[in-house]
């Protein structure tokens, strides 16, 4: 993997946490304050979430250079 | 019997409210991978300087807004300019320390004479 690649790897994963941990915020918000009244619970749960997510994400974009893809695979 | 239907109302809304939030979260693609999670933050970006103005100009506020000065300062730039000198001081550090302790001792020398 080249160095600008893994840049634009990283900016991507970065973006993306931004994008769901804010999500899985105003999701957690939104449940919180309809059906939970107004616990921290579901805010932190929504926010841990968008947290894994994004981490997975992340793993699975820098795994994915080195990851034999499917049309790869019935080439070989 | 108004009584009795309020509490489902009261339920149906906020299941659709709720309802509603996640589907507007699933169509944006703000739960997809990190391809679609950047282009949604792209999009944001984009989208939020005129929507300040839109409402600026609805309550009237717009000649009051400073605008915001352009920052030339790029964190990268920051942070890759101060990993160059520490490595360049620390390569450095040795021959200085040399050199000051040369001139320290020759200070000492000429004090002693």
């Amino acid at each position: 993997m080249s160095e600008k690649e893994l840049g634009k790897k990283w900016d991507r994963c970065l973006a993306d946490g931004a994008i769901k941990i804010g999500t899985g915020l105003g999701l957690g918000i939104v449940f919180s304050v309809l059906f939970f009244k107004r616990h921290t619970w579901p805010i932190s749960l929504g926010s841990g979430a968008g947290l894994g997510m994004a981490y997975a994400n992340c793993q699975n974009d820098l795994r994915s250079h080195y990851m034999l893809q499917r049309s790869e695979k019935e080439q070989v | 019997m108004a009584a009795k239907i309020l509490p489902v109302v009261k339920l149906a809304t906020k299941v659709s409210i709720a309802g509603g939030a996640l589907y507007v979260v699933y169509d944006s693609g703000l739960l997809g991978n990190s391809v679609q999670g950047s282009e949604a933050l792209g999009k944001a970006k984009a989208a939020v300087p005129p929507a300040i103005e839109e409402w600026m100009k609805y309550f009237g506020l717009q000649a009051q807004l400073p605008t915001m000065p352009k920052i030339e300062f790029s964190p990268v730039q920051g942070w890759n300019s101060g990993v160059r000198w520490t490595i360049s001081s620390l390569s450095e550090a040795p021959t200085k320390a040399n050199e000051y302790t040369n001139q320290g001792l020759q200070y000492i020398k000429d004090l002693v004479k």
